[in-house]
């Protein structure tokens, strides 16, 4: 599990091009013909990065430096098991050390009362195209030279404020109590590129990317744009056909590479050259070789049937959708091969009929694992929990409303480990909200991610004051 | 029924189940008819005339009553969600009377013999049939099974006479908007008026009750910036005649689909009037329309048309002609073709004026007016003279500051009686809008992708323009839940948080909405006299738990 290894990594040493290299062609790194030198470099610096590490890890740690914040007295939804009417969080070193209604607090730590307000783990939006540009205008999410582009890397289009008109797209969101966002290419495309999962606090994409590549994403049944061009995909068939080749394709380099490697391992004399670089098939060797799921956008039963049925055909290592407006349909089939839905931005569907479907509260009873999202900017990134608050107003129990925005997308990105909810051990990212988090006549009082303050509203300080 | 899971609002499933049924019901005892039918034939045949009487007579009557069934299934239910059961009663006397008849028709029978009988059936069961109030084509049904199989889908024929029957609305909270909450009220609603609002009303006899001890009843909500019937869910849309930038000769009611399916979904999140317009990418783009989401035909439907004429300055015409090379490709390009326009239909207004008169002097002097000719009509001029002559107001789709200072210029050159929509950075000038006593429609809130003129949308809009003594309205963001519902009720909660009053955000999807577009005298508040369009909540309205339990649009 090498991912799990990258995710770990400190910020300052996250280069996603070389993270690139080591998950996907890691073994064509080693027979460059300047890996003596950079091994013999590598040695030397190695002890800096040693010391820098350790002064790092030091820090925060020490309960005496003042650095360890106490929330005091709010109630706390933890997305876990246990809730608190009454609660109080320890924070130490950027993670939750203790989370109870009557921790131990260590001297010298600062106390910040929060009596009557409400604390959640940070929001994370399971799908959004934050700072990929406005709706309107040219966005940085299609690349619409080729249906099949899985060389493409969100990261490479992301401007970490945000484009105008949405120049401060980020500092709003966070506002609003969105802690971590998967950022991911459009829909144009059959196969549109990397995703990112970031923590939006750093301020450039580098400091705040925490998992790339996060998952490989597709779109099926969409062909509108290329049927205009007169090129394939012009049907539904064209677009699971693409994804077919571009997997058979890595498979057949994957096959070319394996076969240079035995080679070079069985006859080093008579080796011959490796076959080359194809950053196309290289990307697409990451979801045949399941080291990254497939997250498929869909909107009609058929198309949803179309992604089950690859994900089967290639064994995918994790298939979840986007939209899946009919997933009613499917539903069961859906829950029978845990296929996670990440519904929105449309809430409520309507039927054949013309009745109302609630979509996440439906999937969820049949037993899909859920997320939800606001496909920022088609809904603006502050706006997740209003998503939320729409399937709740519907018959989505609170208590699941809420995991669909903390815990079930940190799952869905592997990272139930350190993001998602409130528990000893995970990233201290949490709101303090002052009242209930569905109502939008409520707000984010404060937000921190990692342990930092990210967001006070001018409400605290005024009642400060007071 | 199980696909939709609870996540739907019943009351609508309700009703097409119950359709379904009775439309297996009805074709179950048509089969049965049939078969009588032909028995009858062979009784015929073996001549033993009493008996065929009876049994026909029996399947008239059961067939007669499957139609019923099937035309209370069928007829837009008045109240939203509710079988219309009460014509029951009143059907099964009718049959009931055609069996004590029947004694009568026997004798009959006998007297005048098998000639003059079968005419005789049917001019009477037609003469019940019809004061029992079903339709003419029903009875054809009756007597052509096949073409009364034919799916009708929803729409019935002919008028349907009916008295005004009352209802009682018991409910835990009444806000009628235009006083205080009555805690523990009463609504009696007659037909499609409200009769009386109150505490402690006499209930008066025969009436249905609704009651609803923890419901809060509003005003029906209003939509006051809509498209619905003109795009459909699809984005087919009828709302943009693009082909030059001022068509103000237009009519959203020629455009305007009822069968639109949205129009059933917005009704069940609690809105029951919309004013229609046309969109933002056109100048001049037609006359507006205030219509009731209730019934078949579009004439059925319009409370107030022509509502007003529709402007709209700033990106969308900008964007809209200046891509095609074409004038307006700027901002002074839009504000341009309105001031022509309406110079134009003050030159023409003035022509009429002076007609009007020269044709009253004659009269007046008892002359003859045949020498006076009228000047030529024009569509266009027509329907913006009205604009200039302050008859119809001007809504004005405009964002952003410099926009808003545009309109504010025409609306004081002409005298405009104006109402503004969007006003996005209204906040800026809210002092010079209400200086003008300029209502304004409030919207977007910043939910949906943002236009280089929404860029910097505040929450605390309407809150500021209604500090400033603007009155306002709240329009549907569309871009909630992506258009899942239109619900107004989250977008008045967004306003609070903007720091409006809740009364005033309440006020500003119902009364105030409703006076804005013209339509006060029939919307927007609970008092007698008002259509009776309500909504019962299950709680607060602002509050995000709250669904809308019942929509009643008149009995």
């Amino acid at each position: 599990m090498k991912l799990k290894g990258i995710k770990k990594r400190e910020p300052m040493q996250l280069r996603p091009e070389s993270l690139s290299a080591l998950v996907g062609s890691s073994g064509r790194w080693f027979v460059h013909s300047s890996f003596c030198l950079m091994l013999i470099l590598l040695l030397l610096v190695s002890p800096l990065f040693f010391l820098v590490e350790i002064a790092q890890a030091g820090a925060p740690v020490d309960a005496d430096s003042g650095q360890v914040l106490v929330l005091r007295g709010a109630r706390i939804l933890t997305s876990a098991n246990q809730d608190y009417e009454q609660g109080t969080i320890v924070i130490k070193g950027g993670k939750i050390y203790e989370i109870g209604i009557d921790p131990q607090i260590p001297a010298g730590a600062e106390v910040i009362d929060v009596t009557g307000c409400l604390i959640t783990p940070g929001l994370i939006d399971a799908h959004s195209h934050l700072g990929l540009g406005p709706s309107g205008g040219v966005t940085e999410d299609n690349e619409m030279s080729d249906p099949v582009t899985p060389q493409l890397r969100i990261i490479d289009s992301i401007h970490p404020e945000g484009l105008a008109p949405d120049k401060n797209q980020f500092r709003q969101a966070v506002a609003e109590g969105v802690t971590t966002a998967v950022v991911r290419p459009g829909s144009g495309n059959v196969i549109g590129g990397q995703s990112a999962v970031l923590k939006l606090r750093g301020g450039t994409v580098d400091n705040m990317c925490i998992l790339f590549p996060a998952d490989m994403k597709m779109a099926l049944g969409r062909k509108a744009a290329y049927a205009q061009k007169g090129q394939m995909p012009m049907t539904k068939m064209g677009t699971a056909f693409l994804v077919r080749q571009a997997m058979l394709e890595a498979a057949d380099y994957r096959a070319a590479l394996d076969r240079y490697e035995n080679e070079k391992k069985n006859n080093p004399a008579t080796a011959t050259t490796p076959p080359p670089h194809d950053l196309k098939k290289e990307a697409m060797l990451l979801v045949l070789d399941r080291k990254i799921p497939v997250h498929i956008h869909v909107d009609q039963a058929d198309d949803i049937m179309t992604a089950v049925r690859l994900a089967k055909e290639f064994s995918f290592s994790k298939l979840s959708l986007a939209h899946a407006e009919e997933s009613y349909k499917v539903a069961d089939e859906l829950a029978r091969e845990k296929v996670t839905v990440v519904v929105g931005p449309r809430m409520i569907v309507y039927d054949d009929d013309n009745r109302p479907v609630n979509l996440a509260d439906y999937l969820h009873r049949q037993g899909v694992e859920i997320c939800i999202m606001t496909d920022a900017d088609v809904v603006q990134q502050p706006f997740l929990r209003s998503q939320a608050a729409i399937a709740v107003k519907y018959g989505l129990e609170p208590e699941e409303a809420l995991r669909a925005i903390t815990i079930n997308p940190a799952r869905l990105m592997g990272l139930e480990k350190s993001l998602g909810s409130l528990e000893p051990g995970k990233d201290a990212d949490l709101v303090v909200w002052s009242g209930d988090l569905f109502d939008v006549r409520q707000e984010a009082l404060r937000v921190f991610i990692d342990g930092v303050e990210v967001y006070r509203s001018p409400r605290v300080d005024g009642e400060l004051k007071k | 029924m199980s696909k939709t899971g609870k996540g739907h609002t019943d009351h609508e499933s309700n009703r097409v189940t119950q359709k379904q049924k009775m439309n297996q019901e009805k074709i179950e005892v048509e089969r049965d008819w049939t078969s009588l039918s032909i028995k009858m034939d062979t009784k015929i045949k073996t001549k033993i005339k009493m008996k065929v009487t009876k049994v026909s007579a029996k399947a008239r009557a059961e067939a007669k009553r499957s139609i019923a069934g099937e035309n209370r299934g069928r007829k837009e239910s008045g109240q939203v969600g509710r079988g219309a059961s009460r014509d029951e009663g009143q059907l099964q006397s009718a049959v009931k009377l055609k069996f004590k008849v029947q004694p009568f028709l026997k004798r009959a029978a006998k007297s005048a013999g098998a000639l003059a009988f079968w005419p005789m059936v049917l001019a009477v069961s037609f003469s019940l049939a019809t004061r029992a109030g079903w339709p003419g084509p029903t009875l054809l049904g009756l007597l052509n099974p096949e073409l009364q199989a034919a799916p009708t889908a929803g729409r019935s024929f002919g008028p349907q006479v009916e008295k005004p029957k009352l209802l009682v609305i018991k409910a835990g909270r009444i806000l009628t908007m235009i006083g205080p909450p009555i805690e523990q009220g009463v609504i009696i609603v007659e037909g499609d008026k409200i009769k009386a609002v109150g505490k402690d009303l006499a209930i008066p006899e025969g009436a249905e009750i609704i009651d609803e001890p923890e419901g809060w009843v509003l005003p029906g909500l209003i939509d006051v910036h809509s498209s619905l019937g003109l795009v459909d869910e699809r984005g087919q849309s009828e709302n943009e005649e693009l082909s030059e930038p001022n068509v103000a000769q237009l009519d959203v009611l020629d455009g305007f689909y009822p069968f639109d399916r949205r129009i059933v979904q917005v009704r069940t999140s609690g809105i029951t009037a919309a004013l229609i317009c046309p969109g933002r990418r056109s100048v001049i783009g037609g006359q507006a329309a205030v219509v009731r989401l209730k019934g078949q035909t579009v004439d059925e439907m319009k409370i107030l048309a022509p509502a007003g004429v529709k402007f709209s300055i700033g990106e969308g015409p900008k964007q809209a002609f200046g891509s095609k090379g074409r004038l307006p490709s700027t901002r002074m390009g839009n504000i341009y073709v309105i001031r022509q326009a309406l110079l134009e239909a003050r030159e023409y207004a003035g022509q009429w004026a002076a007609y009007n008169e020269s044709l009253a002097a004659a009269r007046k002097e008892k002359r003859s007016a045949a020498t006076i000719q009228p000047p030529r009509r024009d569509l266009k001029l027509e329907a913006l003279a009205k604009v200039v002559r302050g008859e119809l107001p001007a809504f004005i789709e405009c964002y952003r500051i410099d926009d808003i200072s545009g309109a504010i210029r025409l609306v004081d050159e002409f005298k405009l009686k104006a109402v503004f929509m969007g006003c996005a950075e209204g906040y800026l000038v809210a002092g010079e809008i209400s200086k003008r006593g300029i209502p304004v429609i409030v919207g977007p809130m910043g939910i949906g992708p943002k236009r280089t003129e929404t860029e910097n949308v505040e929450i605390s809009n309407a809150a500021r323009l209604h500090k400033a003594g603007v009155k306002i309205a709240l329009q549907s963001e569309t871009q909630y839940g992506l258009a899942a519902l239109e619900e107004l009720p989250l977008v008045a909660a967004l306003a609070v948080r903007g720091g409006l009053g809740e009364e005033e955000a309440l006020k500003a999807i119902t009364i105030n909405a409703a006076e804005i577009i013209g339509a006060g005298d029939k919307l927007g508040s609970l008092e007698p006299g008002k259509l009776a369009d309500l909504v019962i909540f299950s709680g607060h309205p602002l509050d995000y738990r709250t669904r809308v339990k019942k929509v009643i649009m008149g009995t």
